[in-house]
Parts: structure tokens; C-alpha cells; sequence
């Protein structure tokens, strides 16, 4: 908080939407999917299958699933994290 | 003697990989090594001009392979330092002309001559780009802090990765830096390009007038005192040589108050 105010009075350029940011947020996604090779919307078609796999197990709570590509050392990570709320049988 | 064969390469064009192989090369030479630069953009000779170089050109690298002079007649040596020489690229040819196996065997008569052996490379991923890492074990990856030369560089890493047999070590050269853009969050840093590609540094370079001055005149911009460039290229130099050299601070200079104040609370700028 008092960053933010500190930044506010003598940081006046700073936004959390510059330029700067966005480029590295967008670099990150696009590497990770030209090292996978990996083609747009596969990922999504992923998730929407696991989501199926673990549904059949467990009441999910949707909302809060995360599913995600993380980088580390140039070689990525499947990152899928389910809320579970009780199994099904 | 067994020298080390360094190429420079980028994957974009016209990031300033010739830019940086003239420098590096005077650099390395100003410190007493003995050095080769070889252009090898064959059919966009280059390098010569930088090195101011161009009236001298008798024989180049394809003459050499294909045995029409020897190796030392092609050689062209420095106006001013006589440790440090330049093997031209053909411009009247084009990328095929020149194998691997023939850039290999070159790379090692040259490094058992000189101490370091710095290999210009074209533009691509190509074929051009594979005949000049034949011969090397290191390379240096020239990048400028934005998107599309980036997304390159992280394409000429992976092809580097898939060499690990031969490239034992690369490093990142970021050019044309600019610490005020940076200061006002409109470009990415130093540590964004180095997260982003998770490579090591080897130096940074800020944007420079004084870069095309000099490359009209033909006198590399290491060769010149004081000015922030030239010292980017040195530093890189004694880095190359084992020194552990600290990446100068690039952080803007402040006028008004204002900026002291601002310029305290914001993270300083490392070349
Ligand atoms: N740090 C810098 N500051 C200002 N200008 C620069 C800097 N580095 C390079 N340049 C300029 O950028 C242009 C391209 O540089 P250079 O020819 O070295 O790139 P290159 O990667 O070898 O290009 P190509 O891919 O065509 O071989 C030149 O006009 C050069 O003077
Ligand atoms: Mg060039």
C-alpha cells in the first residue's frame, strides 16, 4: 500500500497495462507455445477433457480450477489444479 | 595453440551481429589476444566495411576453400592492430558455396593460428546459420529488447540446445538498450529478456549514435574512449576472457528534481 502511494506521487508513468509488462506476459505465452510447438486452442481442449476425467470421480468446483503452462529452465510444466468437493461413489 | 572459435548469431536481421563482431574483435584484440573475424554472410559482405576494411579485400573465404590462394593471402589485417585480422566473405556467391565440413576444417586451421576466432553469421536459421556454428564451440546470441528479435533468439537457442555436442556454451548479447524507455515501463528490461529466454548474459549494449558514426568512418566503436558503447564491448571482451566484469549501471540520467526523486525510488539499470 504504501508502494502504491509512493508510486502514485513519484511514478506517475507506472501502470499495471504498460507496454513493458505486456510484452513480457506476452512473450512468455508465445515461447512457451513455440517451444511445445504447440498449436492455439489445444491447450483448452485439454483442460475440458481432464475436467470430464476427474468429473466422473469427483464433484469439482468448477470455479476454482486452475489449469496452466509454467516455465522453468526452458522446459514447461502442466500445471492443473482441481477443487475438490467430495467423490462420487 | 588451440584457440576458441566463437560464432555470433541471432536468428532476426539486422540486430547488430556484424556491429558486434567488429567490436568484440577489436576489444579482445585490444587486450593483447590475437584474433580472426570471419565474415561468413556470404553474397552480403558486410564486415569489411565496418572494419573499414574494404579497399583492402584481395581473396575471400570461398577463394580459401575452394584453393584458389591460401589462407593467409585472404587474410586482411588491421589498420591499427596488427594482432587482429579479417577473413572476407565472398559477395558474389551465395550461402551453398561454402559446406560445413569445409567451415569446419577452415575453424581449425584458423584457431590453431589465432587465440579467438569470431564468425559472422547471416541472418535465418538456415542453412547459413548451420555452416557458421560448424566449427565453433561458443556463440554469442545477439538480441535487441524486442518481441519478434526475441521469439528469433529463443529459435536460435533451441537450435543451439540440439548442438549441445559441439556449442559447449552461448551467451546473450542484449543491443540497442534503452534505459529510459525502460524507466518509463514502455520496454522490456534486462531481466525480462533474461527470464523470459533463461539464458546467461554476456553483456549489454545501449542504443548509441555513436555506433553508425563510427561505422562510417570504419573505426569500431571499442577502439574509442568514453564513450558508453565502446566500453559495453570492452566490457564484453574482458567477460569473454574470464574476467568478472560487473554490467555497468545504465540508469538514466536525471535533470530535475523530480527525476532524482523519481530515479531514487525506481530500481537502478544494469548494462
Ligand atoms: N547499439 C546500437 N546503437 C545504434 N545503432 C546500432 C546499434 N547496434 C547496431 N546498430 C545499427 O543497426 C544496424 C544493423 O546492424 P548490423 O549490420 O550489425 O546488424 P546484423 O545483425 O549484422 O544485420 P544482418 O542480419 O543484416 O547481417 C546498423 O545500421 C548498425 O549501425
Ligand atoms: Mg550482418
Amino acid at each position: 500500500m504504501q508502494m502504491q502511494i509512493l508510486d502514485w506521487i513519484f511514478r506517475p508513468n507506472l501502470k499495471t497495462d504498460d507496454a513493458r509488462v505486456t510484452a513480457r506476459d506476452r512473450m512468455k505465452s508465445m515461447l512457451t507455445h513455440d517451444r511445445l510447438e504447440l498449436p492455439a486452442g489445444r491447450l483448452e481442449s485439454l483442460e475440458e477433457e481432464l475436467t470430464a476425467v476427474v468429473s466422473r470421480y469427483f464433484d469439482l468446483d468448477k470455479d476454482t480450477t486452475h489449469f496452466d503452462l509454467q516455465q522453468y529452465e526452458r522446459r514447461a510444466s502442466l500445471i492443473a489444479n482441481f477443487r475438490l468437493i467430495r467423490s462420487k461413489c | 595453440m588451440s584457440g576458441r572459435v566463437i560464432v555470433v548469431t541471432s536468428g532476426k536481421g539486422g540486430v547488430g551481429k556484424t556491429t558486434a563482431s567488429a567490436n568484440i574483435g577489436v576489444a579482445l584484440a585490444s587486450t593483447g589476444a590475437s584474433v580472426a573475424l570471419v565474415d561468413m554472410d556470404i553474397g552480403l559482405r558486410n564486415l569489411d566495411i565496418l572494419m573499414g576494411l574494404e579497399n583492402r579485400v584481395v581473396y575471400n573465404l570461398v577463394d580459401v576453400v575452394e584453393e584458389r590462394c591460401k589462407l593467409r593471402q585472404a587474410l586482411v589485417k588491421d589498420k591499427k592492430l596488427g594482432n587482429l585480422s579479417l577473413l572476407p566473405a565472398a559477395q558474389t556467391r551465395d550461402k551453398s558455396a561454402v559446406t560445413a565440413e569445409q567451415m569446419k576444417k577452415l575453424c581449425d586451421e584458423l584457431k590453431a593460428m589465432y587465440d579467438f576466432v569470431l564468425v559472422d553469421s547471416p541472418a535465418g536459421i538456415e542453412q547459413g546459420f548451420q555452416n557458421a556454428c560448424a566449427g565453433a564451440e561458443e556463440a554469442i546470441v545477439i538480441t535487441t529488447p524486442e518481441m519478434s528479435a526475441v521469439r528469433d533468439a529463443d529459435r536460435i537457442i533451441g537450435l543451439l540446445e540440439a548442438r549441445k555436442d559441439e556449442i559447449k556454451e552461448y551467451r546473450l548479447v542484449l543491443n540497442r538498450y534503452r534505459p529510459n524507455m525502460v524507466a518509463n515501463n514502455d520496454m522490456m528490461s534486462v531481466d525480462d529478456v533474461l527470464e523470459i529466454l533463461s539464458v546467461k548474459l554476456l553483456g549489454v549494449v545501449p542504443e548509441d549514435e555513436e555506433i553508425i558514426i563510427s561505422t562510417n568512418k570504419g573505426e569500431p566503436i571499442a577502439g574509442t574512449e568514453n564513450v558508453r558503447a565502446g566500453l559495453a564491448y570492452r566490457n564484453i571482451a574482458r567477460r569473454i576472457r574470464g574476467e568478472d566484469v560487473a554490467i555497468m549501471d545504465l540508469t538514466p540520467q536525471s535533470q530535475t528534481w523530480l527525476n532524482k526523486i523519481v530515479s531514487f525510488f525506481s530500481p537502478p539499470v544494469r548494462v
